[in-house]
């Protein structure tokens, strides 16, 4: 355990006048251990301690057991007018009170000590203090002992990707410490492989690729389908599809059912439909070609177009403007309201007949073959109609 | 034929009338008109109350022809051009001719557009299974027919709202009638007139709505099914149509 000491007659140090190498040790004095993956690494920890109680000057100088001062270096005694360092229990000549090595004093009265002795800085760091592999500079504090040397933690980096490694542990890779996704991009370029994107492990099977980066497929399902992706998975418009869904896109898509289309397409209210899923608002049966109504963005049945918005002309089929004749279950436009037999027009005062639930004028009727009056009579009687 | 028939086209030709009325002119041919045939800017031509038998091909050649009444005629079949008319549409009234299953071209059912179709008072035993086809039919006449079955594709026609088969020979109803929705108060169904079996004519009396849940049962699918392998003969004719107005021309040709 090497301890930083500094003697009592020299002038305190403090924030103004320590200097920064004093002032970064001052500051790691909570000691803290890096504990790094792969080639676990723990540096020797140094102390600093503060400096110890001032002494008065006495005749014969007493130690602080009360017994007669001994330097601790040369074992002589003190003169009463000589200064005494003390420093632990232990008092110094000034001149005895010097760096192991060198034997000069201590510069700003800062020194380690290791093992007994105590050194200056300067040869302490020579000595015992590791050398950062990267910068050279000597490691105090936290050292990362890796790839068989030391680093600062702040200058040990990915070899490949230059991220720091100190507090995310390492690979050794042909004598480089890499970050694990530089490794196992590495490893894979070496064997043909990609590494995914999002795991960072080695893609084996086989890979997709969404805006220009490499996964695994089973981290994505398809967009359109929701199936987990296999290899065979396409981008489109930076979205992953699955294979069918894929090949589909070109394909029109229903709007009901949101499924593509395969076969027949129905292109209506600005949209394509399956034939089946093109349906009347209202009764949801299909138009299967027949004609539709469309109204506010919706799709009606003739039926129900009518039956919602307005009534379709039994002769023209189209939504009748201004006057109704409404008989028989049926409407059409004033000016198309006839006889079905002739065509020609009834007024709503004309008398007509009733032949299978349409209009005939009296005209046609008497036209009629007596034997088809007869039988119209017969069901008109009949109540049959 | 009148003479006042010929002269009617010849005007209608000269003055581009949009429509012509050729009601009760005694006409038995088309071709006994000059110049019908080219009154390609007609949209309604009423032939009602004539004698025609059949129609020419080149009716086709009206291309503008919207509206083609043949109300009360003596036909007996029917073009297959009919179906390539592109205007001709909607509503198509042949009551009252001499028409059965063979007298409609093989095409008669892609005339899809089709909302209203009278054939009352003609010979049909059979509809055609391609009846289905014609999606946007509202109104099927079929009164005095002599219909022995429907085709299950009767039950494809969803916008059915009025249905006559009233005076036909009709015993059962194939299951896939019961799709068919025509018992709101704005619908028509006649069914009168028919040799109903004993189940359906049950139900039927109770009403129109026990009817509909009664073929819908698998009871009833049993029983049609049934009867449809057993092929029994048809009911016979049961009333004599030789008095119809529309024999006259066959007596007369035979
Ligand atoms: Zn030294
Ligand atoms: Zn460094
Ligand atoms: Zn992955
Ligand atoms: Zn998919
Ligand atoms: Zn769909
Ligand atoms: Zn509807
Ligand atoms: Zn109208
Ligand atoms: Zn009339």
């Amino acid at each position: 355990m090497a301890t930083l000491h500094a003697p009592q007659f020299l002038q305190p140090l403090n924030e103004q006048n320590a200097s920064p190498l004093f002032r970064r040790r001052a500051n790691t004095r909570e000691r803290d251990h890096a504990q790094v993956g792969g080639g676990g690494a723990d540096g020797p920890n140094f102390g600093s301690s503060r400096f110890s109680d001032t002494q008065a000057n006495h005749d014969m100088q007493l130690g602080p057991d009360g017994s007669l001062a001994i330097c601790t270096r040369c074992h002589e005694g003190f003169d009463v007018t000589e200064k005494i360092v003390n420093s632990g229990g232990d008092v110094w000549h000034p001149r005895c009170f010097v760096c192991a090595q060198c034997f000069q004093p201590f510069p700003e009265g800062v020194f380690y000590e290791f093992e007994g002795r105590k050194y200056c800085e300067h040869d302490f760091q020579v000595l015992y203090a590791p050398c950062c592999n990267k910068c050279g500079e000597f490691v105090i504090g936290r050292v990362i002992k890796a790839m068989n040397t030391s680093w600062h933690p702040s200058c040990f980096h990915c070899q490949l990707c230059d991220a720091p490694l100190a507090d995310i542990g390492f690979v050794k890779n042909m004598g480089r410490a890499l970050c694990r996704e530089c490794n196992a991009k590495e490893k894979a370029s070496g064997s043909g492989k990609y590494v995914c994107h999002k795991c960072h492990a080695i893609i084996d099977e086989g890979h997709i690729k969404l805006k220009g980066d490499v996964y695994h497929p089973y981290h994505f399902s398809c967009a359109s389908c929701g199936t987990e992706l296999t290899p065979d998975a396409r981008e489109k418009n930076g979205e992953l599809l699955c294979l069918r869904c894929h090949d589909k896109a070109g394909v029109p898509i229903c709007g009901a059912c949101r499924r593509p289309i395969e076969g027949r397409v129905i292109n209506a209210l600005g949209k394509t439909w399956h034939p089946e899923h093109f349906v009347c608002a209202k009764c949801e049966k299909p138009f299967h070609g027949s004609r539709h109504y469309e109204r506010r963005g919706l799709a009606y049945c003739e039926n129900h177009y009518h039956q919602l918005f307005g009534d379709l002309c039994f002769v023209c089929n189209n939504v009748i403007p201004g006057d109704v004749c409404r008989a028989l279950n049926k409407c059409w436009c004033f000016n198309h309201f006839s006889c079905s037999a002739c065509d020609r027009q009834l007024s709503e005062k004309t008398k007509f007949f009733v032949m299978d639930v349409k209009p005939v004028c009296k005209h046609c009727f008497e036209k009629f073959p007596s034997e088809l009056q007869k039988r119209l009579k017969k069901a008109s009687d009949a109540g049959l109609g | 034929m009148s003479a006042k028939a010929k002269k009617l086209v010849e005007e209608c030709a000269a003055e581009k009338h949009k429509t012509l009325d050729l009601v009760d002119r005694s006409i038995s041919n088309i071709i006994d008109l000059p110049g019908f045939l080219n009154l390609q800017h007609v949209t309604s031509i009423t032939l009602a109350h004539n004698k025609l038998s059949s129609l020419p091909a080149s009716i086709a050649n009206l291309v503008n022809l919207e509206v083609l009444n043949l109300f009360n005629n003596q036909l007996e079949e029917l073009p297959t051009s009919l179906s390539s008319m592109p205007c001709l549409k909607q509503v198509l009234d042949l009551t009252y001719n001499n028409l059965n299953e063979k007298s409609l071209p093989g095409n008669f059912c892609q005339l899809e557009t089709l909302r209203a179709l009278y054939m009352a008072d003609n010979d049909f035993e059979y509809l055609p299974t391609e009846i289905g086809q014609l999606q946007n039919l509202q109104i099927l006449v079929l009164r005095d027919n002599e219909l022995v079955a429907l085709p299950k594709e009767i039950g494809d026609l969803i916008r059915l709202r009025e249905l006559h088969i009233q005076g036909n020979r009709l015993t059962v109803l194939p299951p896939e009638f019961a799709n068919l929705d025509l018992m709101g108060t704005k619908n028509v169904f006649k069914y009168e007139g028919n040799p109903w079996a004993p189940p359906i004519m049950e139900q039927l009396k109770k009403g129109l709505a026990n009817m509909f849940d009664y073929i819908k049962s698998d009871t009833y699918k049993y029983l049609y099914g049934r009867r449809i392998a057993a092929d029994a003969p048809p009911p016979p004719r049961s009333h004599d149509k030789s008095k119809k107005a529309s024999r006259k021309g066959m007596k007369a040709k035979s």
